[in-house]
């Protein structure tokens, strides 16, 4: 079955507000309990995401029946607290942030060349990901076309007098020419490497104990004009810290297109890999990922 | 155009990794997206753009001007050949 994400944040506008106006006063600690003793149970008695994590930390992680059920409810209170810090965010809450890999950034930052930064939907990349602007050389986000437009303007805020932009991911083929001119202009665009977005093109690649789909793009944009890569991740250590992972990614640029494709895929891959088995319910792809869950 | 034709689709094989295709399987005035032809999809028009940079030194100013042009190999033979730096 084919599994593009329609990628939009729950809730309609006037949630939206409401919660950012009641973070701008209360501690997010407040409603991270709330949401864990109030909200989390019953997502998971309507929600069928509740099966996938579950059979995610069984099949994947190798995990028995009562530690999957109890990391399975971890999980989703993290989401919770993830999405609740991205509105923290918007109401102007401020998170430490730990950096590991800084430098590989720099030093892409200060080339002429463009540089490509991977993510996944583990942690929580927009609290930080894009944080990572150069002040020479600007950001270009690639964001679903279909999000909220409350979160399309507090994004638009955040960003604002930051040299981060936007692109949407379009059905048509407009986000691919942005893509294009902002690499050939040397900037930065960031893009999520877990999801199928636009093109249906994907690559089966061995991943935490099975075979799971990646898209085919990111790979084949990176190496299209051999580009410099880095895997970005950014992580919740506690409720106010996150650690930002910077990973340089390399592939042989004198290899065949298929096969540099594949050595970057295989790189990013690893990289996951090693996030999620450090941080295994920070995981937050609800639908079934590997191939041997589809049916 | 008929030799600029040929060698699109000899490019097209090569940078789209359509291995299982020759040449003349492709119908020049198939629709290389969607049903009915070739069966692009948009990261391919990505690889079409810069194989039209590279080759042949065309800039595609916009995603609407990509649309009209990579409607068929007979259209984009076209546009080549009006347009080529190289």
């Amino acid at each position: 079955m084919e599994r593009e994400w329609a990628g939009t944040t729950y809730g309609n506008a006037w949630m939206h507000r409401w919660l950012i106006r009641m973070l701008r006063y209360i501690d997010i600690r407040v409603l991270y309990a709330f949401t864990a003793i109030f909200v989390i149970p019953v997502c998971l008695l309507i929600n069928p995401s509740a099966g996938i994590i579950y059979r995610y930390f069984r099949r994947q992680h190798g995990y028995g029946p009562l530690k999957s059920a109890l990391k399975t409810y971890q999980n989703h209170c993290q989401f919770g607290q993830v999405v609740i810090d991205k509105f923290a965010m918007y109401a102007g809450k401020k998170f430490s942030m730990e950096i590991e890999g800084i430098e590989h950034f720099q030093q892409l930052a200060k080339k002429p060349e463009s540089f490509i930064m991977l993510s996944s939907h583990v942690g929580n990349y927009e609290i930080a990901g894009y944080t990572l602007s150069s002040e020479h050389k600007p950001l270009n986000a690639l964001v679903f076309f279909g999000e909220k437009a409350s979160v399309m303007d507090n994004r638009n805020k955040l960003f604002a007098g930051t040299n981060t932009k936007m692109i949407a991911i379009r059905p048509d083929m407009g986000h691919l020419f942005e893509i294009d001119q902002a690499l050939q202009n040397g900037e930065i665009v960031s893009m999520p490497a877990d999801r199928l977005l636009g093109s249906q093109k994907k690559l089966q690649l061995p991943f935490l104990n099975g075979t799971a789909t990646f898209p085919y793009g990111p790979f084949s944009i990176a190496t299209l004009r051999g580009l410099n890569v880095v895997a970005v991740h950014v992580m919740k250590q506690s409720a106010r810290t996150y650690r930002i992972y910077v990973t340089p990614l390399s592939y042989d640029r004198e290899a065949p297109r298929q096969q540099q494709i594949q050595e970057l895929a295989h790189q990013y891959v690893a990289e996951v890999q090693r996030m999620v088995e450090h941080y295994p319910t920070q995981w937050y792809n609800y639908f079934e990922f590997w191939k041997n869950d589809e049916c | 155009m008929e030799d600029l034709i040929l060698e699109l689709k000899e490019k097209i094989i090569e940078v789209l990794n359509l291995e299982e295709l020759t040449p003349e399987d492709i119908d020049p005035k198939a629709p290389l997206f969607g049903a009915g032809g070739l069966g692009l999809d948009s990261i391919d028009a990505l690889e079409l753009i810069v194989l039209l940079e590279k080759s042949y030194g065309i800039r595609l100013a916009s995603a609407a001007e990509g649309k009209n042009i990579f409607t068929s190999v007979e259209n984009i033979a076209q546009y080549v050949s009006q347009n080529r730096k190289k």
